[in-house]
């Protein structure tokens, strides 16, 4: 009885238990409950792993590189300011670690067989040249043909006259030093007297000669003291002092830099070796960096090659960069540290390239997280004004923080030579001990272009 | 004493309180790092010129901080009392030279007789302690409770 009240007052729409409707959908099989997983704000591992990966998954899906950037460098802590240019003792082994490069001795093998043909075709008796180019053409040709690198030799069959551009290197150099009237230079202030404005003029009017040999310099943008900045995570530490005493935190770096002249590309120099390969070790050195000494300071993260990401020339191709006064030879020389000359141009050839490589790849949209899936290779110049070192360097990897560094089997590498002197001495408007092979790796490492050109 | 000029006799002689006390670093420093202690009127200078020609060690580099004593401890009258402030010197060797910290207390070697009577030692030690506890099926429950 009561239950047939208790029926009717349910109402006929009611359904009971037993009185299922065939035909209708059962509910779609949903979680009652959310997932379990760790809190976000809470002081523990879990915590932080679940927040690091709310930020890489923000970074992943920004929409524009500027996202990606502003993103990145958005949380400002106290990190190493890195200089390319320092007279710390033995830095270079510590920007290596640091950057996880690998230094190699001496030039590619690509730009030692594209030099020979060229050498062949140059060392050819320049009093002949204008009568007899189509001979010297298939001797230039010839001269390599062991070397078995077909595309240089056809490449530099069109061959570069090394008088010219010893003549134009020469009256720049004569113009700067021994014509033009100078005052004697302020105190500290020698590189900017004479040796700053030769090499802007050299590097300019050597670019502007070879422009025809090379489309790519002919698309190019040649920036006069730009600047480069790179921030980066590599390796841990405990926080010592402060209200963050005891936590974990990556060890953060800061390259700014600025090159003497820097000159950017709209398409992107070919690899020089494939992206996994292993040329040499990475020194690993246990100390923490402020031993180097290296100091830490809090300021804006910066990313810059030297434009901005909307400019069309994004890639690098060489960068010119002139040591200061406080590193030169004769003060070396005078505290019997020789062996360290070599090393400040080794330093700030690593650093300056790794910082604008890396800066060329976060252009791309490639971060810690999202590694690179193309090497980026740049070159550049250190010099003195009389001493000239070549580097060229192949980023392989970005992944340097603790996380992704972890099975990370990729090295970054840098092939480096020794500073060699561009000429002797300068007197009574003559060049004395004028070394050509010096001004042909530079006019090589201009003429550097990728395959397709 | 008459005023010195340059190329002057020299008639007076300073003898400053230089002195310089090497010491173990107290975080890992680099091989090439050496830790002093100095006097707080050394100048880099001075360090360089004391270390190059007193003891001929090659220097590349001198770095000096001053680390300040402090004065948080009292004594029996409430009174402050300040450790003293000292400079630290990290000196960088030339010509690649290094240096550790020697070990000055290291372990002696024990001999056969000394070794087996630290073994009876604690043997005995263990057996004494074995006896004070009561019986472990007890589960560490006092001997006197119960009937």
């Amino acid at each position: 009885m009561a239950s047939l009240r208790v029926r009717r007052l349910l109402g006929p729409s009611r359904r009971w238990f037993s009185e299922t409707v065939p035909g209708a959908p059962s509910p779609p099989a949903s979680p009652l409950y959310p997932p379990v997983v760790a809190s976000i704000t809470a002081k523990s591992k879990a915590a932080k792993s679940r927040r690091l990966q709310r930020f890489n998954q923000r970074v992943h899906a920004a929409a524009t590189v500027e996202e990606k950037l502003r993103l990145y460098g958005k949380l400002q802590r106290p990190k190493y300011t890195v200089y390319p240019q320092t007279f710390a003792l033995n830095a270079d082994r510590w920007y290596r670690s640091f950057t996880r490069t690998v230094l190699v001795p001496g030039m590619p093998p690509r730009a030692a067989a594209a030099k020979r043909s060229v050498a062949a075709a140059g060392a050819t008796p320049e009093a002949g040249r204008a009568p007899e180019p189509g001979v010297e053409a298939p001797a230039a040709a010839e001269a390599p043909g062991p070397a078995k690198t077909p595309e240089p030799a056809a490449g530099a069959a069109p061959y570069v006259d090394i008088g010219d551009l010893r003549s134009l290197a020469c009256d720049a150099l004569l113009q700067e030093s021994f014509y033009q009237k100078k005052k004697r230079p302020f105190l500290y202030r020698d590189q900017d007297h004479t040796p700053g404005p030769f090499l802007t003029q050299l590097v300019s009017t050597l670019a502007a000669s070879l422009s025809g040999r090379n489309p790519l310099l002919a698309a190019s943008s040649l920036d006069l003291n730009p600047e480069v900045n790179y921030y980066w995570h590599h390796g841990e530490e405990v926080v010592l002092h402060g209200h963050r005493k005891g936590r974990v935190d990556p060890v953060r770096f800061q390259i700014d830099d600025n090159p003497h002249l820097q000159i950017r590309v709209p398409k992107q120099l070919p690899e020089v070796v494939p992206l996994e390969s292993d040329l040499g070790d990475v020194p690993v050195i246990d100390h923490k960096p402020s031993k180097l000494p290296l100091f830490k300071k809090q300021y804006e993260n910066k990313v810059f090659i030297g434009s901005k990401v909307a400019d069309p020339c994004c890639y690098g191709h060489t960068q010119f960069h002139l040591l200061p006064d406080k590193l030169k030879r004769e003060r070396f020389i005078r505290e019997r540290l020789e062996d360290q000359i070599e090393v400040v141009y080794r330093s700030n050839g690593i650093a300056s390239l790794f910082a604008w490589t890396a800066a060329q790849a976060m252009y791309q949209g490639f971060w810690s997280e999202a590694d690179v899936t193309r090497p980026f290779v740049s070159q550049a110049v250190v010099t003195d004004g009389k001493y000239f070192a070549f580097f060229c360097y192949q980023l392989n990897t970005l992944a340097l923080t603790a996380e992704t560094i972890k099975n990370n089997p990729r090295k970054n590498i840098c092939w480096g030579t020794d500073s060699k002197p561009l000429y002797d001495v300068v007197e009574d408007g003559n060049v004395k001990g004028f070394n050509d092979e010096v001004l042909l790796q530079l006019v090589l490492f201009l003429l550097n272009r990728p395959k397709e050109l | 004493y008459p005023l010195f000029q340059r190329g002057g006799p020299q008639l007076r002689i300073f003898r400053p309180n230089f002195f310089m006390l090497l010491v173990r670093p107290g975080v890992p420093q680099p091989e090439d790092t050496v830790q002093f202690r100095v006097s707080m009127e050394m100048t880099k200078v001075d360090i360089r010129n004391y270390l190059e020609k007193i003891y001929n060690v090659p220097v590349a580099a001198v770095r000096t901080r001053i680390q300040y004593g402090a004065n948080n401890k009292r004594n029996h009258r409430n009174q402050r009392v300040k450790k003293p402030d000292y400079k630290v010197a990290y000196v960088q060797l030339g010509q690649g030279q290094t240096f550790q910290f020697p070990n000055l207390f290291p372990e002696k070697e024990q001999d056969a007789e000394t070794r087996s009577f630290d073994d009876f030692r604690d043997k005995f030690m263990e057996k004494e302690k074995q006896k004070q506890e009561g019986d472990p099926r007890r589960g560490g429950v006092p001997d006197w409770f119960g009937l």
